[in-house]
């Protein structure tokens, strides 16, 4: 269960906001703030999730984690890019490039069963919450990499990278033991083994 | 989800887009930590991450980036379902095991700590969305412990449970304190019931006065424990992972063009990279293409 007030009340919109900005977050404060409402999504969505995915062998938490990772994966894309034309060694820019490639493979494929299944491409804003959500990474994130001093570049990207693919670790972990679908549960593997790997490798790098 | 005025005003222009991206999914972040007395991501949150005051955060910042302390409220793990200790690496404890946290390993002893006595202490979770039904256990360095070695879970020993909480944003408990001199640390799991195998995890420092300190640290060396990463104990189901046989292996440089045999077939690298488990080539079209 959770509280849509307390969340809302963190969601305050600070004064400095520009004009554009305001108009989306009053957006979402409505859409996502209106405590019937998110709880009129979620039962609505769980309902045809139920209904669909009992015919066709998924369940809410397959659904949940498609939803989440599309996000998650195509902020992993943008992070990624960041690394093209900076100050960084081979190795790292080979392996950020990599990473956007195949995340971004990874994310059409995952739209597309959302599509399959006749679910929507992302989650109702307070859904994850119920399922353990881990929050997807902020464009906060993308800005603090973006705008790091040459020197600290690199350091700042893998560091970012490295929270990054442990959160994906741990969405895909939660698949594991939630998921239904077989070839969910098989994907959520690979992005475990893989998001894995990255981190050990960029810790070494790190350390290196 | 927290749309921070530094940020913002910032680079609003450029964040734009991917605020808009970002936007349908990111608000409820369930999740909290120990206010009072403050866990390590609670203090160097509360510090700043982008530029924190203490030694010991400032090191846990150059050890593991900044996003673990924005993140301060989510040092937990999906998979835990009460398996705390073993997928949690003695030495990993503060981190809830996860390379995202590996700052709040750093074992110091310098680590801002609050001053107590034995005795009731009123404690203070902070709860930035609170999940009803939960059970919260606290546990405290046994005596002797030593903050300049790493943490252990056999350096800890349990205070109490609360089981079946229902935390609001800020939930005080009252535990009794054991005797202790110098620095202890108190350890929390907050293990949720219903709904999710998801666990949090902190660790606060804290001072019983008149303690024989252990001599000043000999600055740990700020390379974090790079630990191989614990292997997920929770199996998915085994993709084509093991050996299907073929030339190509992880650990490797691909040059573009370059041809490997997996499960047998053959592939041809589409783009340089070192390959790794779970990028294997029929997984991986961006990388692999099948001849």
């Amino acid at each position: 269960m959770t509280r849509p007030r307390a969340e809302c009340g963190a969601r305050r919109v600070p004064p400095a906001l520009p004009v554009a900005l305001l108009a989306v977050a009053a957006l979402v404060a409505v859409g996502g703030c209106g405590a019937s409402e998110g709880r009129w999504a979620r039962e609505a969505m769980a309902e045809r999730a139920a209904a669909a995915g009992a015919a066709r062998g998924f369940n809410s938490a397959d659904v949940m984690f498609l939803q989440m990772m599309v996000v998650h994966n195509g902020q992993g894309v943008e992070l990624a890019r960041l690394a093209r034309g900076r100050e960084v060694r081979e190795e790292v820019g080979t392996l950020a490039a990599a990473i956007a490639v195949t995340q971004e493979a990874e994310t059409a494929a995952m739209a597309g069963r959302l599509r399959d299944w006749g679910q929507p491409p992302t989650a109702p804003p307070d859904e994850h919450a119920a399922h353990g959500g881990m929050p997807e990474t902020a464009a906060r994130e993308i800005a603090s990499v973006a705008d790091a001093a040459p020197a600290d570049f690199e350091r700042t990207f893998l560091n970012m990278m490295i929270a990054h693919q442990d959160d994906a670790a741990q969405l895909a972990r939660a698949e594991a033991i939630a998921g239904l679908h077989p070839e969910i549960r098989e994907l959520a593997g690979r992005i475990d083994a893989s998001r894995t790997a990255q981190v050990e490798r960029m810790l070494e790098l790190l350390g290196g | 989800m927290y749309v921070r005025p530094k940020a913002a005003t910032g680079a609003a222009a450029l964040m734009l887009g991917s605020l808009l991206a970002v936007i349908p999914t990111t608000p409820a972040q369930a999740h909290g930590s120990m206010s009072n007395p403050p866990s390590r991501a609670y203090v160097c949150k509360t510090e700043g991450p982008d530029n924190p005051k203490s030694a010991a955060c400032k090191a846990a910042v150059a050890a593991g980036g900044t996003q673990a302390f924005y993140d301060w409220h989510e040092v937990s793990r999906l998979d835990a379902g009460g398996r705390h200790r073993e997928i949690i690496p003695d030495g990993q404890l503060c981190g809830a095991g996860r390379d995202k946290y590996r700052g709040l390993n750093l074992a110091r002893t310098d680590w801002p700590a609050t001053r107590v006595s034995p005795g009731p202490l009123t404690i203070t979770y902070h709860a930035t969305a609170p999940h009803a039904n939960s059970n919260f256990e606290f546990y405290i360095t046994k005596p002797g412990w030593n903050p300049a070695q790493p943490l252990r879970w056999s350096d800890l020993e349990h205070i109490r449970t609360f089981n079946n909480q229902n935390p609001g944003t800020y939930t005080n408990w009252t535990i009794n304190l054991p005797q202790r001199s110098g620095r202890a640390l108190i350890y929390s799991i907050w293990q949720r019931v219903v709904g999710s195998e998801e666990a949090f995890y902190t660790c606060s420092d804290v001072d019983f006065g008149g303690g024989s300190n252990p001599s000043p640290t000999p600055t740990p060396t700020v390379t974090p424990t790079v630990t191989p990463t614990p292997t997920p104990t929770v199996t998915p189901t085994p993709t084509p992972t093991s050996q299907p046989g073929g030339t190509w292996a992880p650990g490797t440089a691909y040059a573009a063009g370059v041809r490997v045999t997996y499960g047998g077939a053959t592939y041809q690298c589409r783009q340089a990279h070192t390959s790794l488990t779970g990028w294997e080539p029929p997984n991986v079209p961006a990388l692999w293409q099948r001849l």
